[in-house]
């Protein structure tokens, strides 16, 4: 199957976006997920809530908050602008945080089971053999609850790569800089005689997920073996 | 004893009510930029003692692919011809009642206070931009809207320049939510919208040699030939009566 | 020294913690009693990892916890190797690496053997470069032990770690925890429910039952008590350390030797000098008035009835017996006590058959 430039560039697109969307929210997911799985503080379960809103709020809305919030007029956008020029609608990196707002729920959700499931008897022996609460995170936890996280972000990288609603919303359909192919799908489903070019477009965006989607549950089944789990 | 006899003819007008209002209902797919001026023409119209109309409003390509799809819609109003000749090609409309009462002018709009721009060939809009700045209208490759823009721009001679620079909406009102939220420093916009957007100011209007005549062409949809309603909703939208509440909205008066 | 003084109230449960006691360095100190008293409740108290409603605890006067002053030493300072019953060990890192783990967290100046030593005196060279998935209980208990003693504690804590592995392995593991009370110079705390290995390893007793401690002291001193628990079960005996002074190939026995007397046992190996604890249960012991003749017993020693004491059933006494400085215990029907009008001070033999002795002993 052979891809006009603008196709190609929507997929490039695509893999660009979704990379950064992980790597943007990875960290913060990992943070967020141990404060539910370990945290006992009041407003657990507000956390959580708003943790899971992009899953259950429409996309366009979550777009127009970020809109709100990070455009120019915005009270992060005008900050971002101000002290480091940097703009987000329009670009890449804004796709990227739509993208990342909207998959980091998929990542908190599977890093947290990651989390629950290490025996804590494991942290406990640690604490003893003088491991304190850092060194125990990053030898024992961590580590443990790797499986969990990687096929989190290989599932987030996987959903990534469909976001539509909040990215059109936020960042705009700008070839070459925000049109993913979803965007790009759109733009031809709308356009008279772009039917062919959805087609094959559509058609890239399953494989893309499958494989994402089969990655996942390679990685995760590698990294049981590796942890000495059956 | 009253409520008796009453209640048949209650249970009647229950079940009845919803079955005339579905009939008396009509559905109006309409292009973005008309919103304001028909929800006041069906608030008009509802006043009268019809059914008040309910509208969908969106870019006339995904209206017209809705309704190609079989999309229940009454009344088409469409913001350019082409997307009107797509259905009558395509026999969804009913020709005999196609008609083209308003017009619009087309216009360079961005923030409040900003100074004027006299828009003629050569005109270096471009540089207005900025190094950064993105020029917001709808895509010119499905939004009425983009394609007059792109046709008045291609007769200043800035269609090369301002191309690759566009930031192409899926709408009218996306386009000026962008210049309204100061992502793009300027916008082209119908002359209508242009006046429901308090926060922004006309910089210039585009001479109407720049671009094809702006008009909406009406028409009822294949599926309602028979319906008498929505016959005559058609009829007051295009008509005498409702020219006062049009203009009042900004837009021109064919003939 | 390790002190130790706990109250703890279980909410669940509905029963009261209440113990104190104390354990000396080079020793090793059982906590003995039956499941759910609270045993393993305490190590984790002195370990740090429950916080009790009130205590205090010491080691070599270091104060790890004062809950009247709100000290609380987080466990990770404690210092405290702690052994659990499910060894623990971390299944992402190798072997060597668990091993290590504790080491590479020890302070500087810490004393305490080396890896190499640890390894060797383990056994555990050939499994260095697996992970725990591949290994046995009882070598993961190995390993779990190298890797305690190698975090250069001040104090080991083994929370019944024989209690999960079948009888070969406990088999197999004994021996390399009478080897680690050898090599560690710290005090050992070592909480079971089998009297076996209280036999084999424990040098002192701390008795507790339904969260109470019964009684603290030498372990021979409190199996010689006819007052305890201890003294209930059916396999009630004294403790007692003997030598082995030689052996009788031709006549298939070894003579041990103890403090007032020897006994003749089947023949066992075991090198001349060697020092052993044996335990001799009350009820394979008999008493005779007089020196009885054509016996198989090999063991017939002169002793003096110090005293005629209850049993827990109304049939039974426990006649207590001293030759010389040792104590045995003799449990006997009150009939034939009767019948043979036996008082404290008289003169009597102490009958033991040979093959009433374990055989395989522990050594001391």
């Amino acid at each position: 199957m052979s891809l006009s430039p603008e196709e190609w560039q929507a997929l490039r697109l695509s893999l660009d976006v979704a990379t950064r969307s992980v790597a943007l929210s990875l960290l913060p997911a990992i943070g967020v997920a141990w404060l539910l799985a370990r945290g006992r503080f009041a407003g657990r379960m507000v956390l959580d809530a708003l943790v899971h809103l992009p899953l259950v709020v429409p996309p366009v809305v979550v777009g127009w908050a970020l809109l709100m919030l990070f455009g120019v007029q915005g009270p992060i956008g005008a900050r971002l602008e101000a002290w480091f020029g940097v703009r987000l609608v329009f670009t890449t990196g804004g796709a990227a945080l739509a993208t990342a707002v909207m998959s980091f729920p998929l990542i908190v959700r599977a890093a947290r089971l990651g989390f629950e499931q290490i025996d804590q008897g494991l942290e406990q022996a640690a604490r003893t053999l003088g491991a304190g609460p850092l060194d125990r995170f990053f030898t024992i936890t961590l580590p443990l609850a790797a499986p969990g996280i990687l096929a989190g972000a290989v599932t987030a990288f996987a959903a990534g790569l469909g976001e539509f609603g909040a990215v059109i919303t936020f960042a705009s359909n700008i070839p070459g800089e925000t049109q993913t192919l979803p965007l790009a799908i759109y733009s031809a489903i709308q356009t008279p005689g772009g039917e062919a070019m959805a087609a094959r477009l559509a058609g890239l965006s399953f494989m893309l997920a499958i494989s994402g989607l089969l990655l996942a549950e390679l990685i995760a089944r590698r990294l049981h073996l590796l942890l000495g789990r059956s | 004893m009253l409520l008796r006899r009453a209640l048949p003819g209650l249970a009647g007008g229950l079940f009845a009510a919803p079955a005339l209002a579905q009939s008396a209902s009509p559905t109006v797919f309409a292009a973005a930029s008309l919103t304001d001026a028909l929800r006041a023409l069906g608030a008009e119209w509802a006043t009268r003692g019809n059914a008040p109309p309910r509208f969908s409003f969106a870019a006339s390509s995904t209206l017209a692919r809705q309704i190609e799809q079989g999309a229940p819609a009454d009344i088409f109003a469409s913001a350019d011809e082409p997307w009107m000749d797509h259905l009558a090609t395509r026999g969804l409309i009913v020709p005999q009642t196609r008609v083209s009462p308003v017009g619009n002018a087309l216009v360079l709009v961005g923030p409040a206070g900003a100074a004027p721009v006299v828009l003629e060939r050569g005109t270096d809009l471009a540089a207005l931009l900025g190094p950064r700045g993105r020029l917001a209208t709808g895509d010119p490759a499905h939004v009425p809207v983009g394609r007059y823009a792109q046709a008045a721009l291609e007769w200043m001679g800035q269609w090369q320049a301002i191309a690759p620079r566009l930031a192409r909406a899926d709408n009218v009102r996306a386009a000026l939510l962008l210049v309204e939220r100061g992502e793009a420093p300027l916008g082209i916009v119908y002359a209508t919208d242009a006046l429901a957007a308090p926060r922004l100011s006309v910089l210039g209007i585009f001479p109407p040699a720049s671009h094809p005549a702006i008009t909406y062409p009406f028409a009822l949809t294949r599926r309602a030939e028979g319906n008498a309603g929505a016959r005559a909703l058609l009829g007051f939208l295009t008509g005498a009566e409702a020219a006062p509440i049009w203009r009042r909205h900004g837009f021109a008066l064919a003939g | 020294m390790l002190e130790v003084s706990l109250t703890h109230r279980y909410g669940r449960a509905g029963f009261t913690l209440e113990a104190a006691f104390h354990a000396p360095a080079g020793q090793v100190t059982a906590l003995f009693g039956p499941s759910g008293c609270g045993k393993s409740s305490i190590l984790a108290a002195i370990a740090g990892l429950l916080r009790p409603d009130a205590g205090r605890v010491a080691l070599d006067g270091v104060t790890l916890l004062d809950t009247s002053r709100r000290l609380h030493v987080p466990p990770e300072a404690r210092r405290c190797g702690l052994v659990f019953q499910e060894a623990r060990l971390f299944p992402h890192l190798s072997v060597e690496t668990n091993l290590r783990y504790g080491l590479r967290r020890a302070p500087r100046d810490a004393a305490g053997p080396g890896f190499d030593e640890v390894v060797v005196l383990l056994g555990l060279a050939p499994f260095l470069a697996r992970r725990p998935a591949g290994l046995s209980g009882g070598e993961r208990q190995r390993v779990a032990l190298g890797r305690a003693l190698l975090s250069r504690p001040r104090l080991l804590l083994l929370d019944e770690p024989l209690a999960a592995l079948d009888l070969a392995r406990r088999a197999e593991v004994l021996p390399f925890l009478a080897r680690l009370r050898d090599a560690a110079r710290v005090p050992m705390l070592y909480v079971t429910h089998a009297l076996d290995e209280v036999d084999a390893l424990a040098d002192r007793l701390v008795l507790l039952e339904a969260g109470r401690v019964l009684a603290e002291g030498e372990a021979e001193a409190l199996a010689a008590r006819t007052d305890l628990p201890l003294a209930a079960r059916r396999d009630a005996g004294v403790l007692i350390g003997c030598t082995v002074d030689g052996h009788d190939s031709a006549r298939g026995l070894t003579r041990l030797d103890f403090a007032g007397g020897h006994f003749l046992v089947p023949l066992r190996d075991a090198p001349r000098g060697e020092q052993r604890r044996i335990r001799l249960r009350a009820r394979d012991v008999a008493v005779a008035t007089t020196a009885p003749q054509g016996l198989t017993m090999q063991n017939i020693l002169p002793a003096t009835l110090r005293e005629i004491g209850p049993t827990g059933t109304p049939q039974e006494v426990f006649l207590r017996l001293a030759i010389g400085p040792t104590i045995l215990l003799a449990r006997v029907t009150r009939d034939s006590v009767e019948r043979l009008a036996l008082q404290p001070g008289q003169e009597v033999f102490a009958l033991v058959k040979s093959v009433a002795f374990d055989p395989a002993g522990s050594r001391l």
